[in-house]
């Protein structure tokens, strides 16, 4: 351990929350992509989190897992991108899923932002004593 | 640099420190430490953590300013953990200089 490990294991954690916060913001903008039945639908994305083994530890991304690309096949005759059918593909992403994967994904940063700041309390405590 | 008052004191006093050092390895016989073993650091290597630690939040405060920083948190962290060293060299230069004036005001 070094002399700022939890403010270093917490801030590799403040990234991978970040991260995540990026990935489920891509998912919701794209919620309503439509592709032709002939293309993959967009493929929501999902973060791969891995803990550290080495040195003081923490989390860092070990990649990104990438959604269903069939998709929904929805009919909408009018669209523009509609086949011979009349069917689209929209992604394979779940609103409600997405949108507490994002009050997840906020309150992870928040809770390791908190720990920065209690540890910054803590050393800053120990250069108190014999005041 | 290196700033060892303990074993300056005991320099001076030789007869008192190694009597002293008998009844101080009874205390300190668990911490393996001995009177003889006068601490004593090398202050550089703190200088050198500080420096590099605000080095970073230098160089993150550029990133930031320039668009390029990535992580807002990695600039804060670093500028937390610049302030934190700063401090902690600041606590022991007052100490140290604290100790030094202590034996300075020492009259026989």
């Amino acid at each position: 351990m070094t002399i700022f490990g939890a403010i270093g294991v917490a801030g590799s954690g403040m990234t991978v929350y970040r991260k995540w916060l990026d990935a489920i913001s891509d998912n919701l903008a794209n919620v309503s992509t439509v592709r032709g039945t002939d293309d993959d639908a967009f493929q929501a994305r999902y973060v791969v989190a891995q803990s550290i083994e080495s040195g003081d530890g923490g989390v860092q991304v070990a990649g990104v897992a990438l959604g269903s690309a069939e998709g929904r096949l929805v009919y909408e005759p009018d669209n523009p991108l509609a086949d011979d059918e009349g069917y689209v593909r929209y992604p394979d992403i779940d609103m409600s899923s997405q949108m507490t994967q994002l009050i997840m994904a906020q309150r992870g940063y928040q809770a390791n932002a908190a720990v920065v700041e209690r540890a910054r309390e803590t050393y800053q405590a120990a250069l108190q004593i014999g005041r | 640099m290196s700033i060892s008052p303990v074993s300056a004191l005991s320099a001076y006093l030789p007869t008192q420190a190694a009597s002293s050092a008998s009844a101080l390895s009874a205390l300190s016989a668990t911490s393996g430490a001995t009177a003889a073993q006068a601490p004593s650091f090398d202050i550089t290597g703190v200088i050198d953590s500080l420096q590099a630690a605000q080095s970073n939040a230098d160089a993150l405060a550029v990133q930031a300013v320039t668009g390029d920083l990535d992580d807002v948190h990695d600039y804060t962290i670093a500028a937390t953990q610049a302030a934190v060293s700063l401090e902690l060299t600041a606590a022991i230069r007052n100490k140290a200089v604290e100790a030094f004036t202590e034996i300075m005001r020492m009259q026989a």
